[in-house]
């Protein structure tokens, strides 16, 4: 007779993500993906799967879209991305223990693009997040400390978690992310770990020309957008709305990490009243999609 | 013929008596002669010395008279003092003689002080070598001017100010011969190695102790560690816990037969308590809820190692909860957190000083305290090549190198592991409710060294028999621990620190002996 029992704990409406295709197989007739002839990519997005998401992105981006996410939602919002990712293969096998990604981030300069990708993370795995104030940091302000939501009830049992989400304030010039020590060398900047994080999604543009766009943005973002004076700072926003005059997000009719990491570094930089228009209309319709909730606590 | 040969051995005899009476004459007038010549120095001495009272060795105080005399400390004399007139009482830590001058260092607990003595007006010759004959270690009195100087002294730690001595008198002079150096204490291993000077052992400083405990570095760690028994009684105040004192005399052992102290107790013997576990646990039966009490351990394991000694400060902590022996661990951690914290806050000072002989890493931590499971642990390990089994206990060499592990990745020297396989925990430990395998016990460690084991208790009078039977322990010896569950026992953790292991991997050292002040080992019972 056990001494205790341990009712379920793990809330009725939580959302099973099962994808609609059993087996993959590269598509041997070679029509309209150039990398048909790859070896098959995990995250892959199925045809039917990708209409539906741009039918998705075209109702958000109407400005009185039937779907008005502008009020906050109670509970977690509709997840962007529906491909699927291996998570054993990309970050090594489960041994049964949580498989925790570290963030080390200096408090003066919070990685808001990361609390983005935390929240889109949380809503495809269970995610296991702590928040935790290095030594070398004496005292953060108190958003920073619930910047990841709410303690998880479940948090006592780490290894019911698929994931490790440890966000660490601390005393570093250059943000960095540490997952497998003995395998994997620590990865720096903010740009690059929400590269890592997206790829946990599975949601990354097959396609080479729209993935180098991708990084080509994110660059553009880290280098002139951030660390640029403010003539570099104009040029990107003026490219910006030349982009987003053409279609409503960077790459086109999909939703983005560079959408993710512009729109937060533009957020940043503040200022967001005199931007162009296209500029303006595309922060809001990033706004509506719910993502960002998380990031409005800490902009001026 | 006998006549004679008397007659001629009397002769001899009278010639070596002769002889023998001369040298002895020679002698006694060449004393005489010193014995004059030091009469007249004496003479010319107390003749010239103007300064006679105002230097000497003092009376041994037996209180004879009560002086309204205010004596400055050595850490106080700053460049705010410059120009007063002050006394001050120290040790010599050194007196040099140049010339006219004698250059004295006075010392009081961390702080030293230069101070000056001329041949002038106010000195007289005679004093300038009276001050420079004193041997190290004496305490002093000195009435001196506080002189501001232009260049930093460097060598003392009262770097802007130097002493003009007016007056000086010995209040408890010293042996001339120390049996070790104060300055060669203080000196770091490898530059002891380097240039030649010597470096004092361990054992010529534990035996030497009184001496030891003056230099720098000793009074830093003790302060510090005095720190850490405050920091811990101040923060376990402050969330509602009693301080409780527990007995060390008691009749069976709580932790295992094999390392207790057998002392004889009237007509039967007794035992020296191992931990105040059993005690600690009846007063959350008594209702106090929250407990934490401070006392001596004594565990007789014949481990020389570095960390180990016979008798110990035990730093216990025992709480009830409501429904998850988290609570608990979260105020435990929460409680070395505040420790950690108002070390690294309060006590700079002392760390930096204790760096100076012995360097080592700041002490790193996270707020709130990292915590692993047993299962991402092994599985650490095993990614770093270690081969274990899943149930297998860690290893000393094993807790290290998740140590260094866990450094890597969270950079972090204090983290708790959590949901420790039930097969290597004591008796009293709560299993797991979902996995038998497992229990509801911690360990926490500190620079890949273990200072707490806690767990969840065994509250429930039937399954503790159990549980014992299983260990193969008599229960008649533990009846009355057992009855102590039977009339209404609330739910509890709780953990146990060493106060010396936890003053020495904080500060990085590598001996335990360097944070007890009269350390206890198989193979020292003095001082």
């Amino acid at each position: 007779m056990p001494m205790y029992k341990v009712k379920p704990v793990s809330p009725a409406d939580i959302k099973i993500d099962v994808p609609s295709c059993m087996y993959k197989s590269p598509n041997v007739h070679g029509h309209g993906m150039n990398c048909g002839e790859h070896a098959l990519q995990n995250g892959e997005v199925d045809p039917s799967l990708k209409a539906t998401v741009d039918g998705f992105a075209k109702t958000v981006t109407t400005p009185d879209a039937d779907l008005d996410a502008s009020t906050p939602s109670p509970g977690p919002a509709e997840s962007v991305f529906k491909g699927t990712a291996d998570l054993d293969s990309l970050l090594g096998k489960d041994l049964g223990a949580l498989r925790d990604i570290v963030i080390n981030a200096n408090p003066a300069r919070p990685p808001l693009s990361l609390l983005v990708l935390h929240a889109l993370l949380c809503q495809r795995y269970q995610v296991l997040s702590s928040v935790h104030v290095h030594s070398s940091v004496s005292a953060v302000p108190p958003p920073l400390l619930s910047c990841l939501g709410p303690r998880h009830i479940d948090s006592y049992a780490r290894q019911r978690f698929q994931l490790g989400f440890t966000l660490i304030w601390k005393d570093v010039s250059e943000l960095q992310m540490k997952f497998s020590t003995q395998s994997m060398c620590p990865i720096e900047g903010e740009a690059n770990v929400a590269r890592f994080l997206f790829r946990l999604l599975g949601a990354e543009p097959q396609d080479p020309a729209a993935a180098t766009q991708m990084d080509c943005w994110i660059d553009k973002a880290v280098f002139q957008l951030s660390e640029g004076g403010s003539k570099d700072r104009a040029a990107v926003l003026r490219s910006l709305n030349a982009a987003l005059g053409r279609s409503p997000w960077l790459l086109g009719q999909e939703f983005s990490l560079a959408d993710i990491v512009c729109a937060c570094f533009v957020l940043r930089a503040g200022q967001t009243t005199s931007a162009p228009v296209n500029v303006q209309r595309w922060l809001k319709s990033c706004q509506n999609l719910g993502h960002f909730d998380c990031v409005y606590p800490f902009l001026q | 013929m006998q006549y004679r040969a008397g007659e001629e051995e009397q002769q001899a005899q009278s010639k070596k008596a002769l002889k023998k009476q001369q040298k002895e004459a020679e002698k006694a007038a060449k004393k005489a002669e010193k014995q004059a010549k030091l009469a007249a120095e004496q003479q010319e001495a107390d003749e010239d010395d103007f300064a006679k009272d105002r230097y000497g060795i003092c009376p041994m105080v037996q209180s004879q008279q009560k002086l309204d005399r205010a004596l400055v400390r050595v850490q106080d004399l700053t460049p705010e003092k410059a120009e007063q007139q002050i006394w001050v009482r120290a040790r010599i830590h050194t007196s040099r003689a140049k010339g006219k001058q004698c250059f004295l260092v006075l010392r009081h607990q961390q702080f030293t002080v230069q101070a000056l003595l001329a041949v002038g007006d106010r000195a007289s010759k005679q004093m300038v070598k009276f001050a420079a004959n004193l041997t190290k270690e004496s305490i002093i009195d000195v009435e001196a001017v506080v002189k501001k100087v232009e260049q930093k002294i460097e060598s003392c730690s009262q770097q802007d100010v130097e002493l003009h001595v007016e007056r000086i008198f010995v209040i408890s002079q010293s042996e001339a011969r120390l049996p070790l150096q104060l300055e060669d204490a203080v000196r770091p291993e490898g530059e002891g190695d380097e240039e030649g000077r010597a470096t004092v052992n361990q054992d010529t400083r534990l035996d030497n102790r009184v001496i030891d405990l003056r230099t720098t570095t000793s009074q830093a760690i003790f302060r510090l560690q005095s720190g850490v028994c405050q920091l811990f009684r101040d923060t376990l105040i402050n969330k509602g816990f009693v301080e409780i004192q527990t007995p060390k005399i008691i009749s069976a052992a709580s932790e295992g037969g094999a390392n207790v102290f057998t002392v004889s107790y009237f007509k039967t013997s007794a035992y020296l308590a191992q931990s105040p576990q059993l005690y600690k646990q009846m007063c959350i039966c008594a209702d106090f809820d929250k407990v934490f009490c401070v006392g001596p351990v004594f565990r007789a394991e014949d481990s020389n190692t570095h960390r180990h000694l016979t008798e110990f400060v035990g730093l216990d902590i025992e709480m009830a909860f409501n429904y998850h022996y988290h609570e608990v661990i979260d105020s435990i951690t929460d409680t070395m957190v505040q420790i950690f914290k108002g070390l690294r806050d309060r006590f700079q000072t002392e760390i930096q000083m204790v760096n100076k002989q012995y360097p080592s890493e700041p002490f790193k931590f996270l707020e709130p305290t990292l915590r692993l499971e047993y299962k991402e642990a092994v599985a650490m390990l095993k990614a770093a090549g270690v081969e274990m089994g899943d149930e297998e206990d860690l290893s000393t060499p094993n807790e290290k190198l998740l140590g260094r592990l866990v450094k890597d990745k969270y950079d972090t020297d204090f983290y708790v592991l959590d949901k420790y396989p039930l097969a290597v925990r004591p008796f009293y430990t709560m299993p797991d409710p979902n996995n038998p395998k497992y229990s509801n016990s911690y360990d926490m460690f500190m620079r890949g060294e273990e200072i707490l084991s806690g767990a969840q208790r065994v509250h429930d009078a039937q399954l503790l028999t159990e549980r014992a039977m299983h260990h193969g322990i008599d229960l008649e010896k533990i009846k009355a621990y057992i009855d102590s569950f039977r009339y209404g026992a609330p739910p509890h953790a709780g953990g146990g620190i060493g106060l010396e292991r936890v003053t020495m991997l904080y500060l990085g050292l590598h001996n335990v002996r360097q944070t007890s002040m009269f350390p206890r080992d198989p193979k020292r019972l003095t001082p």
